[in-house]
C-alpha cells in the first residue's frame, strides 16, 4: 500500500482479494477470485447455493486460510493474523447460522463484541454496557435488551448478530444472510439498517439471496458461480449478464433464450423484406414461437 | 465510526443506573446469603470442639475446590475432572516446604499458587485444545498420572508419604482461619470476575467458542487464564489441607472423593454462579457428616440418591431457585422446559 494514498478515504481499496482458492479435499469451493473492495461501498455478494460465497466469508473474515492466494486489508494478509485478531484490524462478520450466547441477555451479548473488540481495551465493563445499549437502540432491541438471547425471535437475533458485530466497532461489515427467513416488511427493516450502518461510513459485504434486497442496496454485484467469479459491476448491468442469468437458471433456459431471440429477430427480418400486402396471404402460416414466460 | 451524539449517551446512563450492570453472578440475594454464612463461620472455633472444627475446615475446604472447578467447568464450561491434582500439588508445596525448614502457612499457599499456575501453563495449553468429553477425559488422565508420578518419586516419600508440620493441639484453629480466608477469597476471586470483562470472555468461550473468536476472545489465552485461577484455588486449599492433616501421601492428597465431591457440590448450589458452590459445599459436606454418623456402612447409597435427586430436580442448582418468579408452578415449568 502506498503510503500517500490514504487507506480510510472513501473510494480507497479497503480490501483486496487477489486470486483466492479454498480447496476441501478434491473439491475447489473456490479457485480464482480476485476483486477488490472500495471503502465506504456495499459490496453484494451473490451466486447460487454451494457457489462459495460463505467460504469467501470465512476467508475474508480468517476464519479459513485460503489454498491459494491472499486477501489483504489495510496491507495485512487475513490469513497471517489470529481469528481473533482479525476484529482488531476492523473487520467483523455475521454467522448465517446466527450464535448467540444463548445464556447472556441481550445486552451482554452485545456488550461481549464492546469489550473484546477493536476499541474493547480502552473500554471499562460500564462503557462497553453504555455502547452495547446504544447500538441496541441503534438496530431496535433495546425493548428486550434485558432478555436472555435464547429468548429472541428469529429476525431479532439477525438484529442481535449485527449488533454484536458493530460493537467491535468495524470499518468492514461482513453480512452473511442477515435476511434469510424475513418476511418483506421484516427485509425493508433490515435493508434500513443496513444503510444506515453504511452511512456511517462502514464498508459492507453482503451475502444474500434476495435479488430484490441485494440490488437495492449494493453498489457493486459480484457473482459466484461454482467457486468462480463470473460477473461483477453494477448491479443492473451484473443481472443482465448472460452468465449470471445461466448459473441462476440453466443453460438450457438460456439457449431457449437465445433461440427465441433469434426467431424474433428473423421474423422482423424477414416482414422488413418483405412488403407487408405479401404477409397477408401466407403459403404457410408462421410457426409462432411459444410464449416467452418472464 | 464517528457518533456518540451526547443525548444517546446521557440517557443510556440512566438506563444502566436503573437497572445495574448485572453482571454473571448469579442471584444477588444468594451470594449475600453466602456471605452471610461465611461471616457466622468465623465463629465456629471459639464454640465448638476439634471435631466440629474439622467438619467445618471441610467444608470450607471444599468450597474453595468448589469455587475452582467452577470457574473452568461453571463460567467457561470446560468439565475438569483432574481438579485434584491441583489441590495435591498444593498440598505437596507446604510437604516439600515443612522438609525444608519453612513453616509458614503463607508462604505455603504462594508457593501452591505460583505451581500451579505454572503446572496450569505447561499442561493447559496442549490438553485445552480438546473439547467436550475428551477434555474431560484427559483430565482425568491427568489426575490419574500424577497421582502415580508422586508416589513413584523418593524425593516426595513415594506412596509411604510426607510428615507435613504441624502446631500444637493449643492453635489448632490457626489452620481452620486460613482455610477460611481460602475459602473467603475463592468466593469473592469468582466474584470480581463474574463483575469484570474475563468473567464474560470465559462466559463467551462457554457458549460458543467460534462466536467468542470472531468477537475479539482469543481462546487459549483465556481458557489458560480460567484454568490457571481454578488451580490457585484448589492449590491453597491443598496447601492449607496438607499440615492441618499433618500428613500427606498420594491417597490423600488424590483422594478420588476430593476430585468428585467440588464438581457435584459446584452442581448442587449452582454452576456458574458466585454462591452455588459454598452453598453446595455447606449442604454436601454436612449432609455426608451426617449420614457417616447414622449410616455408617451404607451413607453413600443416601448420598447417591440425593444427587440423582438433585441433578433430576434442581437441574440448574440452588441458586437457580433464588431467580425464579412464580412459585412451584414456575419451577415445574422451568423444568420440564430444561429437559426438552
Amino acid at each position: 500500500m502506498s503510503a500517500t494514498a490514504d487507506p480510510l478515504a472513501p473510494g480507497a481499496v479497503a480490501m483486496r482479494i487477489a486470486n483466492v482458492g479454498m480447496r476441501f479435499g478434491g473439491l475447489w469451493a473456490l479457485s480464482e477470485v480476485s476483486f477488490d473492495v472500495e471503502r465506504g461501498s456495499v459490496v453484494g455478494l451473490i451466486g447460487p447455493n454451494g457457489s462459495g460465497k460463505t467460504t469467501l466469508m470465512n476467508v475474508i473474515s480468517g476464519v479459513y486460510k485460503p489454498s491459494t492466494g491472499e486477501v489483504t486489508y489495510a496491507g495485512k494478509r487475513i490469513a497471517d493474523v489470529p481469528t481473533h485478531e482479525v476484529c482488531h484490524l476492523g473487520i467483523a462478520r455475521t454467522f448465517q447460522v446466527v450464535k448467540p450466547f444463548a445464556s447472556l441477555t441481550v445486552r451482554e451479548n452485545v456488550a461481549v463484541g464492546a469489550m473484546y473488540g477493536r476499541n474493547g481495551a480502552k473500554r471499562s465493563t460500564r462503557a462497553s454496557f453504555e455502547r452495547a445499549q446504544e447500538l441496541l437502540e441503534f438496530v431496535g432491541l433495546a425493548r428486550v435488551a434485558e432478555r436472555p438471547a435464547s429468548d429472541l425471535t428469529i429476525p431479532d437475533r439477525k438484529r442481535l448478530e449485527v449488533a454484536k458485530a458493530l460493537a467491535l466497532d468495524p470499518d468492514v461489515l461482513l453480512l452473511d444472510e442477515v435476511m434469510a427467513g424475513l418476511n418483506a416488511a421484516e427485509v425493508d427493516e433490515a435493508l434500513d439498517l443496513l444503510r444506515a450502518v453504511n452511512g456511517r461510513g462502514v464498508t459492507l459485504i453482503v451475502v444474500e439471496h434476495l435479488m430484490k434486497a441485494i440490488v437495492s442496496i449494493s453498489t457493486t454485484i459480484v457473482v459466484l458461480a461454482e467457486g468462480k467469479k463470473i460477473a461483477q459491476g453494477a448491479p443492473s448491468e451484473v443481472l443482465a449478464s448472460p452468465q449470471v442469468i445461466e448459473a441462476y437458471l440453466g443453460s438450457r433456459w438460456l439457449k431457449r433464450q437465445e433461440q427465441l431471440k433469434q426467431i424474433e429477430s428473423q421474423r422482423a427480418e424477414a416482414e422488413r423484406v418483405q412488403p407487408p400486402e405479401a404477409t397477408q396471404q401466407p403459403l404457410d402460416p408462421p410457426q409462432h414461437p411459444p410464449e416467452a414466460t418472464p | 465510526m464517528n457518533h456518540s451524539p451526547s443525548a444517546v449517551q446521557s440517557s443510556t446512563g440512566t438506563v444502566l443506573r436503573r437497572i445495574g450492570l448485572g453482571g454473571i453472578t448469579g442471584s444477588p440475594v444468594a451470594f449475600a446469603i453466602a456471605l452471610g454464612i461465611m461471616a457466622l463461620l468465623l465463629a465456629v472455633p471459639a464454640t465448638h470442639n476439634d471435631y466440629f472444627q474439622i467438619v467445618f475446615r471441610n467444608i470450607l475446604m471444599y468450597a474453595a475446590m468448589a469455587y475452582g472447578w467452577n470457574v473452568i467447568g461453571g463460567y467457561t464450561g470446560y468439565v475438569s475432572f483432574g481438579q485434584v491434582a491441583f489441590f495435591g500439588l498444593g498440598g505437596y508445596c507446604s510437604a516439600v516446604l515443612s522438609a525444608n525448614g519453612v513453616d509458614n502457612l503463607f508462604a505455603d499457599v504462594a508457593l501452591a499458587c505460583v505451581v500451579n499456575v505454572a503446572f496450569a501453563i505447561v499442561i493447559g495449553i496442549p490438553v485445552l485444545r480438546l473439547k467436550g468429553h475428551y477434555f474431560a477425559i484427559a483430565t482425568l488422565g491427568i489426575a490419574l498420572a500424577i497421582t502415580d508420578i508422586v508416589a513413584n518419586l523418593d524425593a516426595l516419600g513415594g506412596s509411604s508419604g510426607l510428615a507435613v508440620h504441624h502446631v500444637d493441639e493449643a492453635h489448632f484453629y490457626i489452620y481452620y482461619y486460613a482455610m477460611w480466608l481460602v475459602a473467603l477469597g475463592s468466593m469473592l476471586g469468582t466474584y470480581a470476575i463474574a463483575r469484570s470483562k474475563l468473567g464474560y470472555a470465559f462466559v463467551a468461550i462457554r457458549e460458543n467458542e467460534d462466536a467468542a473468536a470472531v468477537l475479539g476472545i482469543g481462546q487459549t489465552r483465556y481458557k489458560v487464564i480460567a484454568w490457571a485461577i481454578s488451580g490457585m484455588m484448589a492449590g491453597a486449599a491443598g496447601a492449607v489441607f496438607a499440615p492441618a492433616n499433618g500428613f500427606l501421601d498420594p491417597s490423600i492428597a488424590f483422594s478420588v472423593d476430593s476430585n468428585v465431591f467440588p464438581i457435584v457440590m459446584a452442581i448442587l448450589g449452582g454452576v456458574g454462579s458466585v454462591a452455588g458452590p459454598f452453598i453446595g459445599s455447606l449442604i454436601l459436606t454436612g449432609t455426608n457428616e451426617l449420614l457417616q454418623r447414622y449410616f455408617i456402612s451404607i451413607h453413600t447409597l443416601f448420598f447417591g440418591a440425593m444427587i440423582v435427586l438433585v441433578v433430576l430436580l434442581l437441574p440448574r442448582g440452588l441458586v437457580w431457585l433464588f431467580g425464579l418468579k412464580g412459585g412451584a408452578r414456575a419451577w415445574l415449568k422451568a423444568l420440564t422446559a430444561y429437559k426438552a
